[in-house]
């Protein structure tokens, strides 16, 4: 190849205007060609081309392609080819059964109303009610007479309030004791 | 026909997916997970390829896409863990600047201008340099416009030829 066409070459190769078949034969010129010396520093450039083009997968890359490829089909032959049936007839039997369960609940609740009489005869009504109204009260009267035990107890202690109000004039308490005691 | 379709078809172009894949993610390993990985998802949809225009084309963009999600959960993982062999390193101050230049000097100048590149003029250039497409099957491939092709492939041209002339000059 002489120079001029070397040349018009890679100018149309930098502009982006050679074929394929032209970028190989800049490419055989570079790495085979007597190289002129103005054009060397392009060297690197098609060397590392060649370079790149000699890159391949490793050797195994088939073998381990095929393990990859077994693994996956197994897979697939498991779980479309054996479970996908399977699983359709379990969840349309599953169905069945839940809605079969629903439908018989369903039927049975009863339509009672919540709040129900218990008694047949109302006298024994009548008696029960009394009985636990008499517990009531007489639970109620015995917590008041201990209150009043209570009151009476500290009336009887003979406390000195005005003495305690005073330690607290500012805001003084008031109690019913209190003010029975300023009453007298 | 689909054995015969994956062995005519997708396997010869597994080379090509490797490149495309070792472009994005540059590591060789990574880019090898990357094509099995195509590989496998390209076999179990193999019910659809009747419908796809063009296979090769949608080969492409799955192993582009497949290594782009690659790259960014490389980038989590990195930040995540610190190698412990490496760990110790990082408490010496082993990097001198010096040794900094002499590591970058040794790295080749394309390499550098690669990492320069943007995505797309990265990918366009590994497509047509190292695997000799043409424009029209590189926009297939890459789902962008010829234009785009070239645009990009002209801006990663004009980059490496600016960049090895400053070399040149600097030597």
């Amino acid at each position: 190849m002489n120079r001029e066409k070397i040349d018009s070459l890679l100018e149309k190769y930098w502009n982006c205007e050679t074929s394929v078949q032209e970028e190989e034969e800049l490419q055989r010129f570079f790495s085979y060609g007597d190289v002129p010396e103005e054009l060397g520093q392009y060297i690197p450039l098609f060397s590392y081309i060649r370079n790149e083009q000699s890159v391949t997968l490793s050797n195994n890359f088939n073998e381990k392609l095929q393990q990859a490829l077994e693994t996956q089909s197994k897979k697939r032959y498991i779980t479309i080819r054996i479970f996908t049936p399977l699983l359709r007839i379990a969840v349309s039997v599953l169905l069945l059964i839940a809605v079969g369960i629903s439908f018989y609940f369903i039927s049975k609740q009863d339509n009672r109303p919540n709040f129900v009489e218990t008694f047949e005869d109302p006298n024994a009504a009548m008696q029960q009610a009394a009985f636990a109204l008499e517990k009531l009260s007489h639970a109620l009267q015995k917590s008041e007479t201990a209150s009043r035990e209570t009151i009476q107890f500290i009336d009887d202690l003979d406390i000195d309030w005005a003495a305690i109000d005073s330690l607290n004039k500012t805001n003084p308490v008031e109690t019913d004791s209190v003010r029975m005691k300023n009453k007298e | 026909m689909n054995i015969d379709s994956f062995h005519s078809i997708i396997l010869p172009m597994k080379d090509k997916l490797f490149r495309l894949a070792y472009s994005i993610v540059r590591e060789q390993a990574e880019a090898e997970d990357i094509v099995q990985d195509v590989m496998v998802k390209l076999w179990s949809k193999r019910d659809e390829w009747k419908y796809i225009e063009n296979l090769e084309a949608y080969c492409f963009r799955i192993a582009k896409n497949t290594s782009l999600d690659r790259l960014a959960s490389m980038a989590i993982r990195k930040t995540g863990v610190i190698d412990p062999e490496r760990e110790n390193l990082f408490f010496i101050d082993h990097r001198s600047p010096h040794s900094e230049m002499e590591r970058k000097e040794q790295r080749s100048v394309i390499d550098q201008c690669i990492d320069t590149l943007s995505e797309n003029q990265r990918l366009v250039f590994t497509l047509r340099e190292i695997d000799g497409m043409s424009y029209r099957e590189i926009a297939e491939a890459l789902a962008i416009s010829e234009d785009l092709v070239k645009i990009s492939l002209h801006r990663a041209r004009q980059k490496m030829k600016e960049m090895l002339s400053a070399y040149h000059q600097n030597e």
